[in-house]
């Protein structure tokens, strides 16, 4: 008579919940997060900023199309449709829905261009090279 | 050639404020140096010695992260961004900590007792695509009339497909986002949506949660993941440090 059904696991188990390890994960994490001090030295990131830049940069163009159908042509709807899908109905509502958004790719643009953070941080670079005075240059650098 | 960028280890970098009472964490920060902080008016920057310029990398960030980390397992902490070096300890008083020790403290009073989780959602392409294609008669057939043709003879209806493709998903996720936002939204105290791309990509966000109150979030997320979970993957990340609520201090 327990109610300990096989099917009701504590926990559940469907919310993923990883410990963020991979560098990735710590990238998305830290970078371009926490407090801002005005105008100090920043050290610059070897290859980390090009790699995230990459990763924010989505483009509503005929190659992002083109992606979108190729991903629904790769789509084996026989074995798609043989599944109990649900939101069918969902489907149907928002059928009518749909037509109305005009450029909707452009809302996830706009989303993604906060990215503006990454004027600042040339920015800050552009600052450093006047302020790095952590070390007086001795005499004259006479090496060249 | 003068100019060379500084070749060891100058200045100070700065991981995070955190109250002036706080003990520091027993980790080893960048470049494994040994940790210090500065203190002013009731609060503290947490400091070490700075990698050299030029060679941070990877390791570098998860250092950062651990010390950052180690410190919220003790107490409020406010992340100062990643790569602030200044010269020294009175730089950091002077140019950090006295000029808003107010409201640095007045940050942390806030943070107490609240940590940062994420949450995305992503669909499974399959099984979004499928629901589009059903759903929609001229999806349906542009992709009929695509499918076994090659890509040169086909390419405007390829265009066309895609583009309703993607307009029907931004739809679907439009509105799944504010679902799923509205559920998450009477459990935390701040939210912020983090940007996500992909056409999987269905919410991202950043949860200020008091500490109290994470295990009723996750059971409200578990509830919804596996009610969806034919479609959606949700991923829940943390305790975190507040990184994505610092920054508008």
């Amino acid at each position: 008579m327990t109610v300990q059904t096989t099917s009701q696991r504590s926990g559940g188990g469907y919310l993923s919940r990883p410990a963020p390890s991979g560098l990735a994960d710590v990238i998305e994490i830290i970078l371009d997060k926490g407090l801002v001090i005005d105008a100090y030295v920043r050290v610059s990131l070897v290859g980390i900023e090009l790699l995230t830049i990459d990763a924010r940069i989505v483009i509503a163009s005929v190659d992002t199309y083109l992606r979108f159908a190729e991903a629904t042509n790769r789509l084996d709807l026989g074995t798609a449709e043989g599944k109990d899908l649900p939101g069918v109905l969902d489907d149907l509502r928002e059928g009518g829905a749909r037509k109305k958004t005009k450029g909707a790719l452009a809302g996830v643009k706009d989303a993604l261009t906060p990215g503006s953070s990454k004027d600042e941080d040339e920015d800050d670079e552009d600052d450093d090279s006047g302020r790095s005075r952590t070390r007086r240059s001795s005499s004259r650098s006479s090496s060249k | 050639m003068t100019a060379a960028p500084t070749a060891h280890p100058a200045g100070l970098l700065v991981y995070a404020v955190v109250s002036a009472d706080q003990a520091l964490p027993h980790v080893s920060g960048v470049g494994d140096g040994p940790l210090s902080s500065v203190g002013h008016g009731g609060v503290a920057a947490v400091v070490g010695p700075a990698p050299a310029e030029g060679s941070t990398g990877p390791a570098d960030l998860r250092a950062y992260h651990e010390v950052v980390d180690a410190l919220a397992a003790s107490g409020p902490v406010a992340p100062v961004r990643f790569g602030y070096v200044l010269t020294d300890e009175q730089q950091v008083v002077t140019d950090v900590l006295a000029p808003r020790a107010e409201e640095l403290g007045d940050l942390l009073a806030a943070l107490a007792g609240r940590t940062e989780l994420k949450v995305r959602a992503r669909y499974i392409e399959e099984a979004v695509l499928a629901e589009v294609v059903r759903s929609d008669p001229e999806i349906r057939t542009l992709r009929e009339r695509t499918r076994d043709v090659p890509e040169e003879v086909s390419w405007s209806d390829r265009v066309r497909l895609g583009e309703l493709v993607a307009h029907a998903v931004e739809a679907k996720r439009r509105d799944e986002a504010a679902d799923l936002w509205d559920l998450v939204a009477p459990h935390v105290v701040e939210m912020r949506e983090t940007p996500g791309t992909g056409l999987d990509h269905l919410l991202a966000v950043a949860l200020l949660v008091d500490d109290d109150r994470v295990s009723v979030l996750e059971e409200a997320l578990e509830a919804y993941a596996e009610a969806a979970h034919e479609r959606v993957r949700v991923r829940l990340t943390g305790p975190l440090p507040p990184y994505d609520f610092v920054g508008g201090a």
